[in-house]
């Protein structure tokens, strides 16, 4: 995919944010509803393999959606080049981290 | 690429720029994405932390009910709602639904009031 592609982006903006609509309203209505949950059933949820499956898309989802709009604000924000190059590449850092630790750590509770 | 137009308007003193309603429902929707994306590694910190023992996630619970953690989770949820709100006014506006004038700003205040509300709710459930 090319990096700063408009349309791509413009799309994959928005079916991200759907897959996300769905994701918080489903996962706050289990949160608000359920009352307070037990460490075991914290564990078996993310120990599922719906519940693996779920938290790992919506954290794909994010962080895609979550790439797009930083990329929009600092081509918008930040004109030097320098700066924006290693804004950009610090955020790409990031949330490549953060997915692959979400995906290590998800991986050890299912694994189990 | 062509050079710029010498001549083009230029106006960045931002204390004298006038923001329309919608306009500050579309900046508040960039803080809040901003805001959203950095916390990101925090809560993959919180949920390994949380999953690795009984008493972790009793330790992450008691501190989830402490002042400090409820002035952060308010912000959170004005993000998230703010966030959310004005996306799906984007969406919908994407669709054709709500663009004129009036509906828009109208909307617009909606999704400002809406994470507000969120944020008070959370302070007002964590504080009292």
């Amino acid at each position: 995919m090319r990096l700063f592609s408009g349309q791509r982006a413009w799309v994959l903006q928005r079916v991200t944010a759907l897959i996300l609509i769905a994701g918080l309203i489903w996962g706050s209505a289990l949160l608000l509803f359920s009352g307070p949950i037990s460490y075991a059933q914290w564990k078996s949820f993310f120990a599922g393999g719906h519940g693996a499956t779920l938290a790992l898309l919506c954290f794909a989802a994010t962080c895609l959606h979550g790439w797009i709009g930083v990329r929009d604000v600092i081509l918008d924000y930040v004109p030097q080049r320098i700066p924006r190059l290693a804004l950009l590449s610090l955020i790409a850092v990031l949330l490549l981290a953060s997915t692959i630790r979400l995906g290590l750590v998800i991986a050890a509770q299912v694994s189990r | 690429m062509r050079p710029p137009v010498a001549s083009r308007p230029r106006f960045l003193n931002l204390f004298r720029i006038s923001y329309p309603i919608g306009a500050i429902a579309s900046i508040a929707h960039r803080i809040s994405g901003l805001l959203l994306l950095v916390s990101l590694p925090a809560l993959v910190n919180g949920l390994d932390y949380s999953l690795q023992s009984e008493s972790n996630f009793l330790t992450l619970r008691t501190w989830l009910a402490s002042p400090w953690a409820t002035t952060i989770l308010a912000f959170a949820a004005w993000g998230l709602v703010h966030h959310l709100s004005a996306g799906m006014r984007h969406l919908l506006m994407d669709a054709g639904i709500g663009t004129a004038l009036l509906q828009a700003r109208r909307s617009a205040r909606a999704v400002i009031l809406l994470g507000l509300l969120a944020a008070v709710a959370i302070l007002l459930k964590g504080l009292l």
